[in-house]
């Protein structure tokens, strides 16, 4: 398999999953501020925060009040995080592998860039901005699905599944550092809300409800921030997407170092003691993951993407 | 309304389905009895088919036009041409004898020359020649085969006679729609199919894939053969990745490609750096190698004709091998044939006139009206002049053009295009057209049985380019000995 291909693949599922990530924050915070008390400090650059985006937001907005924020993160073509362009790149991605990619995956792929364009062209109105981000996510989903259920599980699929797993973990720890800023905060209206914002973190993952199942117990800082890296059932906690990883790592030709790359960034999560570094160490171990990510990536893009050339 | 074929007037025009008063000729007597039992809703129904069938496959071809790549559904016409088995056996041998004479020419141009030597071809030939690189001098391609794959222009004239108009020798295009352009006919007309025998086409694909395979440097049972293409704002991409997929290759890009330093060269795959030994390029030889030719070409390899050179990897067609293809060097073919293989042209070449030549010019000169006026190096019928069509503002232009660099032109007198019925709303009417066969050489020669038939849609038109408002037919040859 060309490594250009497996490229596009692990690029267009990385962008997808970004979209579907991005429109799920984006609904739970909106329904997250609605719950909360007037004049609490909690602003909307957070998400721009979130996105690691800060530089690009400030040059191009002056406030970050949320119809700056959403216009960002939705229709901006700068932002590499906005919907608009996690979607353009994933379309540019299939239409470039269409002899490989089965003709449906296309055609959903072109379909869903066609309904955001159309939808950001005619000026949603405030209150259709969830149905939108609803439909956004189920779309993505759907394109997931259906990568499972028509492509053959070979290589090119495990890049597809590599991207996905991958930009999942990022989502996860970025959201998990929005919970380790809150703990630093010196505002006490902030963490009297403390278990109200955990509870909104878990629902941007879609992980309230399966939390809940699995832990019986009330929301709470270290409680939820464990669960959300350490369960190995829930599909978007750190430890289940790695494990998934290795898994297509494992089918992949010259895998040695990037398995032991892998390997240290699941042994850093698992051995983690929750209640140990809360809240203190907490914020610095999820700098510590997020370079384990980083250079899970690295060891995928120089294997498998960029050969060594002989010249 | 049923198709009266006394009522179908091609004028003075040679028809190749119908004849004199109407009457089929023999190889098309089937086929038109059959039109004829269809009503107008009937035949413009199959045609609407047919056109379904096509956007429904997805066969496009992309224009480029005010900046932007437009992906067009590919025009076809249902009613097929038909050929007798006999009179294509005749062609398909003049074929075989052309191509290679031309091979043995071009390999004589980059080694021994001997033709020139011979004065049989004048050296000063090559100077003029855009398309001779002297980077290929000394160069001996396995089986002296430099032209693998070849599409040469058939045209028939008023009395029937069959010409070839041009050998595309470069990166001639098209072979994809002839093997979809069968598969929408056997659905639009499968009893014509069932009654008669018609050589089949969708052997090509397994055909050209031994011909590369054969090319292989390393002894292998499984070469790694593939497709070079200049990427999805090409033209011709759907065809690169038709190709690509229906031979089991893969299809890549200069970047997926590497020249190592042992002159071998690789691409990038998951499982590390891929020995590669046959390239089937549809760059063309200007673009494929920043190292030999164009630097600033993004579509290419750096070391391709290094490694080509060191006999590492096969390019099919061989780098220069254009040098043949040249309507000035066109105009030398008859003579290649004696000279190499002693033997007088099966088929014809269109009577030409050099430019570059005192007489000959003076003549074309005199008769700009009557002339078509082609430059040497042009392909996709671009740069010309149709004396019969053109104003004289166009004929002072070309008479300029032609006496400042007379080595550019060549001037053939304006051929009456054979045709056939063509679907023109509800019913049928005579277009012209032509036909591209594509033939294959390695330690063998291959011919496609009949080719792409294009056709111009416009009335009275000859350009049958499909950048230029041109389609496309099936084409039939047709086995007529023992019936099913």
């Amino acid at each position: 398999m060309l490594s250009r291909v497996a490229e596009r693949f692990y690029w267009m599922a990385r962008n997808i999953e970004r979209a579907e990530n991005t429109a799920r924050l984006l609904n739970a915070y909106n329904l997250l501020i609605l719950d909360l008390p007037r004049g609490v400090g909690l602003s909307w650059s957070q998400l721009v925060d979130i996105g690691g985006s800060q530089d690009i937001f400030a040059s191009r907005y002056r406030s970050a009040n949320q119809r700056n924020v959403l216009a960002f993160m939705l229709s901006e073509l700068d932002n590499p995080g906005s919907i608009i362009t996690c979607v353009s790149m994933a379309r540019e991605n299939v239409r470039t592998t269409r002899d490989i990619m089965p003709s449906e995956g296309f055609e959903q792929v072109n379909e869903l860039l066609l309904f955001v364009r159309r939808r950001l062209a005619s000026r949603t109105p405030h209150s259709n901005t969830y149905d939108f981000l609803a439909e956004i996510v189920q779309r993505c989903q759907g394109i997931t699905g259906l990568l499972a259920g028509t492509m053959s599980h070979d290589a090119a699929y495990q890049f597809v599944r590599l991207g996905r797993n991958l930009e999942r973990a990022d989502m996860t720890t970025r959201i998990l550092d929005v919970g380790s800023a809150t703990l630093i905060a010196s505002d006490s209206e902030l963490t009297r809300l403390e278990n109200r914002l955990w509870t909104w973190l878990l629902r941007a993952l879609s992980a309230h409800q399966m939390y809940r199942q699995t832990v019986r117990r009330q929301v709470s800082g270290p409680v939820a921030a464990g669960y959300l890296l350490h369960d190995v059932m829930f599909p978007r906690a750190v430890l289940h997407t790695l494990g998934e990883i290795r898994a297509c790592l494992k089918v992949l030709p010259r895998n040695t170092t990037t398995l032991r790359t892998l390997r240290r960034a699941e042994r850093r999560v698992r051995d983690v003691d929750i209640h140990a570094v809360f809240p203190d160490t907490f914020h610095a171990l999820i700098d510590d993951i997020q370079l384990d990510l980083g250079d899970i990536h690295s060891r995928i893009h120089r294997t498998w993407f960029e050969p060594v050339s002989r010249g | 309304m049923r198709i009266d074929w006394k009522q179908y007037d091609p004028g003075k025009l040679y028809d190749e389905l119908i004849g004199a008063a109407g009457q089929p000729r023999p190889a098309a007597r089937v086929l038109a009895n059959y039109l004829k039992s269809l009503s107008d809703q009937q035949l413009a129904r199959r045609q609407r088919a047919a056109e379904l069938a096509i956007a429904e496959m997805g066969i496009t071809f992309t224009v480029y036009s005010e900046g932007e790549n437009i992906d067009r559904a590919w025009p076809f016409d249902i009613i097929p041409r038909v050929i007798a088995l006999k009179e294509w056996q005749a062609i398909e041998a003049g074929l075989k004898q052309r191509i290679t004479a031309l091979n043995l020419f071009i390999d004589d141009i980059y080694n021994d020359r001997r033709i020139i030597k011979d004065k049989v071809f004048p050296k000063a030939m090559l100077a003029g020649s855009k398309n001779y690189l002297p980077q290929c001098q000394g160069v001996s391609p396995r089986f002296g085969v430099w032209a693998h794959i070849c599409g040469s222009d058939l045209v028939r004239d008023g009395d029937g006679t069959v010409y070839v108009l041009e050998d595309n020798l470069r990166v001639p295009s098209g072979v994809s729609y002839m093997i979809q352009n069968r598969s929408v006919a056997k659905r639009v007309f499968p009893e014509l199919f069932r009654r008669q025998t018609i050589l089949p086409v969708d052997d090509y694909p397994a055909a050209l894939f031994d011909m590369l395979a054969a090319l292989s440097p390393r002894p292998l049972d499984y070469p790694e053969i593939v497709v070079l293409t200049p990427g999805v704002y090409n033209s011709a991409y759907f065809e690169h990745a038709y190709l690509a997929q229906q031979m089991g290759a893969e299809l890549v890009q200069g970047d997926d490609l590497v020249v190592g330093s042992d002159d071998c060269v690789y691409m990038r795959t998951i499982d590390g750096l891929q020995r590669v030994d046959v390239i089937y390029r549809r760059v063309n030889d200007d673009f494929i190698d920043p190292e030999a030719f164009r630097e600033d070409s993004m579509l290419g390899c750096r070391g391709l004709l290094r490694a080509w050179r060191a006999g590492n990897v096969a390019l099919a067609n061989a780098p220069g091998c254009g040098v043949a293809d040249d309507k000035m060097v066109y105009t030398y073919v008859p003579d290649f044939i004696r000279y190499y293989l002693d033997q007088d042209p099966i088929l014809p070449n269109v009577p030409s006139y050099r430019c570059n030549d005192p007489g000959e010019r003076e003549y074309v000169l005199a008769n700009l009206k009557d002339l078509v006026v082609k430059p040497a190096n042009e392909s996709g019928g671009y740069g010309m002049l149709v004396g019969p069509q053109s104003t004289l503002k166009e004929r002072e232009k070309f008479a300029r053009l032609v006496q400042r660099r007379p080595r550019n032109y060549i001037a053939q007198p304006a051929l009456s295009l054979s045709t056939a019925p063509t679907v023109v709303g509800r019913h049928l009417e005579p277009r012209h057209l032509d036909l591209r066969p594509f033939i294959l050489s390695s330690g063998t020669t291959y011919v496609t049985a009949g080719g792409l038939t294009r056709v111009a849609l416009r009335k009275g038109s000859l350009v049958v380019n499909s950048s230029q408002g041109g389609g496309s037919k099936d084409t039939w040859v047709l086995d007529s000995r023992g019936k099913r």
